[in-house]
């Protein structure tokens, strides 16, 4: 006599259920799924992190750290600048201050792209990405961050606030809510141009070489653009946009009214390029080849 | 019944680019780069019904784990067409892969600087288990893999064995309906190699699963699959069960005969004549004859050999599998070579 598990009954009755492979859920159902997938990825993170204990200790020192001499250069950076065509000392200030705010929200969630091609392509894992029904893009975002990135957002929020104070501007409530805005949107335009530079690894075999010096580029964004000349100025626009990844959304809070208007298309920006580059992505996760064996 | 698995024509090209030697052959790479597409799956077809358990086998570079590899969506195929339960792989990967479990033996799925409960409970979370079923998955993986004592270790501590059993456990944790499964047993030891093989069995028995095994150890192909498929160089070239495989290839069976007093060779086949029996050229007491069992009946040399002269023991074997695929690899080597003949005379007119 043949024993029936519990398990047994279970899998004859759903086996006509199981048999048709399908997923009846809302979009609104899966984007919630999505993002605690997310959630559970960070904590994983945190938790492997502590795991090292000593290590964890020693980064967190690290970025304090970092921190600290960060403020003594720009305090004696700026103690040599007084004006800037125009621009006065706080306002330029205020811009640098802004532009760390979505660099730091950007290297909170890119460590992955900048070793994507050896450790997911080369390396082999991104097989194991391709096999989880999550997006690929987001697992590869969301499976390692760089905690230094929190420190930066709050060194941009203490300069801002700081030139803020010499300005003797009053921000309110509306500023806040831009500022939730174009942060964000400021952010997602770095992550389009570094995306899009890493996407290029899945047709091109070779190490990526273009990340390092266009992200030396990215300190040209820190002043106000007026500065530059006019083919400086329109390369920076439209042809390596990072002049929206500070200068056009930080005008809006001290750029006065000649500004106020182009800032608020910081976020449409942000969405163009890197919905862009997901696009490429896309293409590239189509066009993958994996490694042998 | 419609089977699960639905394999047409498939085909993956790669395009391969060839370097040249030196400075200049760099540059000249990067001007004009030398390419080739190399065909690595060539019009592969099967079906595989609900509940089989395939073994799907071929030298290295023969095509294999890219055929997996296209039917679990990680590549897009050049040409040809693939669904399972319904779906197209590599088109609807991410709601595809909730009814899949897969395990790359060179490759764990877990994350290495966790304990590996933690892997497991983040993989509950992404493939959506019930606390129930997640309760009676640990409960029968723990019953048929042993898995309990290792929950809590950090993946990078265990040995390969208990990494291949925890990964194993993993794969199944969401209740797949295949399980795709890339050399299993490579680089185990006898005992962990003989756990890996039960626990599939059992599993295969108690959830119902199809599984498609890849593997380099035919001892895996005997023991767990009824049905084989041999690939090389990307082509097909043996589709059924092992038992037909065995027929195909003659089916040799090896009787060793230790007799009392020596004897030659030639002594023996004179007693066995008239039947194809070859003898090896041998003098002594241990004689050694080969003969096709479809054409021979074992029962018939043994009682000839026994009738004429006393024998002190016999021994009849099968015919290795190893040595069965290796006459298949054989014959698709010689057909690939007449092909290439009749496409060279071709040319030639």
């Amino acid at each position: 006599m043949e024993e029936v598990t519990p398990l047994q009954d279970v899998m004859r009755q759903d086996d006509a259920t199981r048999f048709a492979f399908r997923d009846d859920r809302t979009r609104a159902a899966r984007l919630a799924w999505q993002a605690r997938i997310f959630g559970a990825y960070f904590v994983q993170f945190l938790k492997m992190r502590l795991a090292y204990r000593v290590d964890f200790i020693i980064d967190t020192l690290a970025v304090l750290f970092s921190l600290v001499i960060q403020l003594a250069v720009l305090s004696v950076m700026f103690s040599k600048v007084r004006a800037l065509d125009g621009w006065t000392y706080p306002q330029v200030l205020f811009i640098y201050g802004f532009s760390l705010v979505p660099l730091g929200l950007f290297n909170l969630i890119s460590v992955n792209l900048y070793g994507f091609a050896d450790e997911y392509l080369i390396g082999g894992r991104f097989d194991r990405v391709l096999l989880r029904p999550v997006g690929s893009l987001a697992q590869v975002i969301f499976e390692s961050f760089n905690v230094s990135g929190l420190s930066e957002i709050a060194l941009g929020l203490a300069i801002m606030a700081s030139a803020g104070l010499k300005l003797g501007a009053h921000f309110g409530v509306t500023d806040a809510l831009a500022l939730l805005f174009l942060a964000p949107g400021a952010a997602l335009v770095y992550l389009g141009v570094f995306l899009g530079i890493t996407t290029v690894s899945f047709w091109v075999e070779d190490k990526m070489g273009l990340a390092p010096p266009v992200y030396n580029l990215i300190r040209f964004s820190r002043y106000p653009i007026t500065i530059y000349s006019l083919p400086v100025r329109l390369f920076l626009t439209f042809a390596l946009p990072f002049a929206w990844v500070a200068f056009y959304p930080a005008a809006w809070f001290v750029g006065g009214e000649r500004f106020s208007k182009v800032a608020l298309l910081t976020p449409l920006v942000g969405v163009l390029v890197f919905g862009g580059a997901a696009l490429l992505w896309r293409r590239g996760v189509k066009n993958y080849v994996s490694t042998g064996s | 019944m419609e089977p699960l698995i639905h394999v047409r024509d498939l085909c993956k090209d790669y395009r391969l680019t060839d370097r040249r030697e030196g400075v200049r052959g760099g540059l000249l790479d990067l001007l004009s780069p030398r390419r080739r597409d190399l065909r690595a799956v060539d019009r592969v077809s099967f079906d595989i019904q609900p509940g089989e358990m395939v073994g799907y086998i071929g030298a290295n570079g023969a095509g294999k784990s890219t055929t997996i590899k296209m039917l679990t969506g990680i590549l897009t195929p050049s040409s040809g067409e693939v669904t399972v339960g319904g779906m197209v792989p590599w088109r609807q990967r991410q709601q595809y892969t909730r009814h899949i479990g897969v395990v790359f033996g060179q490759r764990t799925q877990l994350w290495w600087d966790l304990a590996v409960v933690e892997s497991f409970r983040l993989l509950k979370k992404i493939y959506e288990v019930d606390d129930a079923t997640y309760d009676r998955q640990m409960k029968l993986l723990d019953d048929l893999l042993d898995i309990g004592k290792l929950l809590g270790q950090p993946v990078r501590k265990l040995s390969l064995g208990q990494r291949m059993r925890c990964d194993l456990a993993a794969a199944l944790l969401h209740r797949p309906r295949v399980l795709f499964l890339d050399e299993p047993t490579i680089g185990l030891d006898v005992v962990a190699k003989e756990n890996i093989r039960g626990f599939l069995r059992g599993v295969q028995e108690r959830e119902g699963v199809t599984v498609i095994l890849t593997t380099h150890d035919l001892g895996d192909i005997e023991q767990l699959c009824r049905r084989v498929i041999i690939i090389d160089q990307g082509r097909v070239h043996f589709d059924g069960e092992l038992s037909e495989l065995r027929r195909r290839v003659g089916q040799t069976v090896r009787l060793s005969v230790d007799l009392r007093d020596p004897a030659a060779s030639a002594d023996l086949a004179a007693v066995t004549v008239g039947l194809p029996v070859n003898w090896d050229d041998e003098t002594g007491l241990r004689h050694v004859a080969r003969f096709n069992r479809a054409e021979v009946r074992a029962a018939d040399v043994i009682r000839l050999v026994v009738n004429d002269r006393p024998v002190q023991d016999l021994h009849l074997a099968e015919q290795p599998i190893e040595e069965v695929v290796r006459e298949i690899y054989r014959q698709a080597a010689a057909n690939n070579t007449d092909s290439a003949d009749d496409t060279g005379t071709g040319a030639a007119k």
